[in-house]
């Protein structure tokens, strides 16, 4: 099988010549459709750059991605926009909500984005707010919920398009112990039901171990990956 | 995006900061209160004049002076102008004067119906046998056949006539005594003038009088609204001669100047040429309203550049708003981007915010405007334009109201780019890890 997406050879580099700094080097990796991959690493290490290149919202300085055998670099930019549209979720630690608007538009804001009509935007949204037990709230003003209700917003707004993969940086990185298990356990339910791949950037070892497969980075090198072993050809 | 919701979020995030675009859009409201405003009063104003002239008539009637006298004019107004030599054939200001032989050439082209000097009256009073009571007046001779004259009673004095004949106003009819216009019709006035030569010799008793039959009344108008008494050629010559009786004729004819008439008006551009000449130039109702109208759309003119000004300092407050509401919603761009929004789409929704913000600054802008329009009218009728029910001094034309309001917001829309592009060009990545 092939997998969804495989990373070559990559290599991000900061700044230019004297003040270049290495966020990444050389990493390579395959990640399979339904895997729970958790990225580790103290802050510097490059896990969260690693993110944004696996999610296409930056561009690698060396090496390629490939999603679903495609690669990257082919990609026009509004093919990319339509690919992270219509593919992908985001979930962040700082939630980045329109806080004076209402939940329901705040999760049907990628439906907006993709064009999708009114009626069946709406009908979605609410969906993705009861499969995170907020379609009560729905009108409410997304200012007006606690800190795990609006990671629970944003998983629905993550799943609102019905994605593959799921990229969460810190999720649970404002929450309390507590709501903060809640919010992984409906991520790990997505995984489950819906076979969604989890990609999770955190430095929380309890959270990482709940992950089938943790990848550890520091300084921008990987030590150690649990992983499926990555194919043959891949790793020089 | 679809545009739909790209307008509508534009709009929405417009009210995100209500005392910011409020301030944003008073400005941009002054400069399209003044121009929305300017653009009323000239619509309202010409319409009038238009509607004016074609109530008046006048086709055909002309007023004719020396072409002299335009270079007089002109020459008066320059400095230093080079001493010319005396010619005692022509004398002082010969040129400038009509002659009888000019005005026998004048008549002699074709297409002209009638030419008369035309007499400056200075009569001192008119009365009536009703009353005791004299009254100031003014006189004048009007070549009367292509004006439509509003009469209340009556008919125009014949400039055919023998008879010395008078048009009333309405304002004189209670002073001189009569109940109604009917009354007046047919009843004697009489007009005291002095005797220019007579004065010199007997100051105390040089004034003579001449009695008129009244034909008609005027009504109000704009014909009437110089408030001068319109009368027939055998008065206005009456009147003439007996005051300038005594005078050597040469000094009379220094007042010669302008000679009024009738010419037919599908001849009218050969008449000038012809006139031109023989050193005349023409004046036509047409022409006197085209200066006043030149002079009406300068004022209007610099007015309307006053608001564009006020635009401009406008679309600079567009600017910076725009920059503000960029900086502040660097993460929301960095969100939209991340979840698949295109750059263009970016850009359209912060350049269709600058120009919602036109949009609703030239809305509140027309609405104030009409408002004021609206209330003008109603002062102006009760006071000044008390006689012409009919006059809207600001007229809002849907077309004009649409083109101002396309153009304030393109203005805005134009002003919007700057900022629209940094939005438009943010990083995903940098912009969701602003701080």
């Amino acid at each position: 099988m092939k997998p969804l997406i495989e990373v070559t050879n990559l290599s991000k580099t900061y700044g230019k010549k004297s003040t270049a700094f290495r966020a990444l080097k050389d990493i390579n990796l395959a990640i399979h459709e339904g895997e729970t991959v958790a990225i580790v690493g103290k802050s510097g290490s490059g896990k969260s750059t690693l993110m944004h290149l696996l999610a296409l919202l930056d561009q690698p300085t060396t090496g390629t991605i490939k999603i679903n055998d495609i690669n990257s670099h082919k990609l026009k930019q509004r093919q990319l926009n339509r690919l992270r549209n219509r593919e992908f979720g985001f979930v962040f630690q700082q939630f980045f909500m329109n806080a004076n608007d209402t939940v329901l538009n705040n999760v049907l804001l990628p439906l907006k984005i993709s064009g999708t009509r009114r009626r069946t935007r709406k009908k979605l949204a609410l969906e993705a707010l009861k499969t995170v037990g907020l379609d009560d709230k729905a009108n409410n003003k997304a200012n007006d919920l606690s800190g795990g209700q609006k990671q629970r917003v944003c998983i629905a707004r993550a799943i609102v398009n019905n994605p593959k993969i799921i990229f969460a940086d810190e999720p649970t990185g404002n929450l309390d112990s507590v709501t903060g298990d809640k919010v992984i356990k409906l991520l790990f339910d997505l995984n489950k039901q819906k076979n969604v791949t989890l990609i999770i950037v955190t430095h929380d070892l309890e959270l990482a171990n709940k992950c089938r497969r943790q990848i550890h980075l520091k300084d921008g090198k990987i030590t150690k990956d649990t992983g499926v072993k990555p194919q043959k050809g891949a790793k020089k | 995006m679809r545009l739909i919701d790209i307008i509508k979020t534009a709009n929405h995030n417009l009210f995100q900061n209500k005392i910011r675009t409020f301030l944003t859009i008073l400005a941009i409201f002054i400069g399209s209160f003044t121009i929305v405003l300017n653009t009323a009063i000239n619509t309202g104003v010409n319409s009038f004049i238009d509607k004016q002239i074609e109530s008046i008539g006048g086709d055909g009637f002309v007023e004719v002076f020396p072409a002299a006298m335009y270079e007089q004019i002109n020459s008066a107004m320059q400095s230093g102008t080079a001493a010319t030599e005396y010619n005692s054939d022509t004398g002082a200001a010969a040129s400038s004067r009509i002659t009888d032989s000019d005005l026998a050439k004048l008549k002699a082209v074709q297409g002209v119906k009638d030419l008369k000097i035309f007499h400056v009256l200075s009569p001192e009073w008119i009365t009536s046998d009703q009353t005791k009571q004299q009254y100031n007046v003014s006189l004048e001779y009007l070549p009367t056949e292509n004006f439509n004259v509003d009469l209340s009673a009556g008919r125009m004095p014949d400039n055919n006539s023998d008879q010395k004949e008078i048009l009333l106003t309405e304002d004189y009819l209670e002073p001189l005594g009569f109940a109604t216009a009917e009354d007046a019709i047919g009843r004697t006035v009489t007009i005291g003038f002095k005797q220019t030569a007579l004065c010199y010799t007997k100051p105390s008793d040089c004034i003579s009088t001449v009695k008129a039959t009244i034909t008609g009344v005027q009504a109000p108008g704009i014909l009437a609204m110089s408030g001068e008494l319109h009368i027939n050629y055998a008065l206005d010559d009456a009147i003439y001669t007996k005051s300038m009786e005594g005078v050597p004729a040469e000094t009379a004819a220094q007042s010669n100047i302008i000679a009024v008439g009738n010419v037919n008006p599908d001849q009218l551009s050969q008449i000038r040429d012809d006139f031109e000449k023989l050193g005349f130039s023409i004046l036509t109702i047409d022409d006197t309203v085209g200066m006043i109208r030149t002079f009406l759309n300068v004022v209007l003119i610099v007015f309307t550049i006053f608001g564009a000004i006020a635009l401009l300092a406008a679309s600079i407050g567009i600017i910076n708003t725009l920059f503000m509401s960029v900086q502040e919603r660097t993460r929301e761009i960095g969100l939209m981007k991340a979840l698949g929004m295109g750059s263009g789409k970016i850009f359209l929704l912060f350049s269709l915010e600058a120009a919602l913000l036109g949009f609703w600054g030239s809305v509140f802008g027309i609405a104030v405007s009409v408002v004021a329009g609206i209330i003008g009218n109603g002062v102006a009728h009760s006071t000044f334009l008390a006689d012409f029910p009919t006059f809207s001094l600001a007229e809002f034309t849907p077309l004009n109201v649409i083109i101002i309001t396309l153009t304030i917001m393109l203005v805005a829309f134009v002003s919007g780019t700057l900022p629209a592009l940094k939005a438009a060009r943010k990083n995903p990545i940098d912009a969701l890890r602003y701080e």
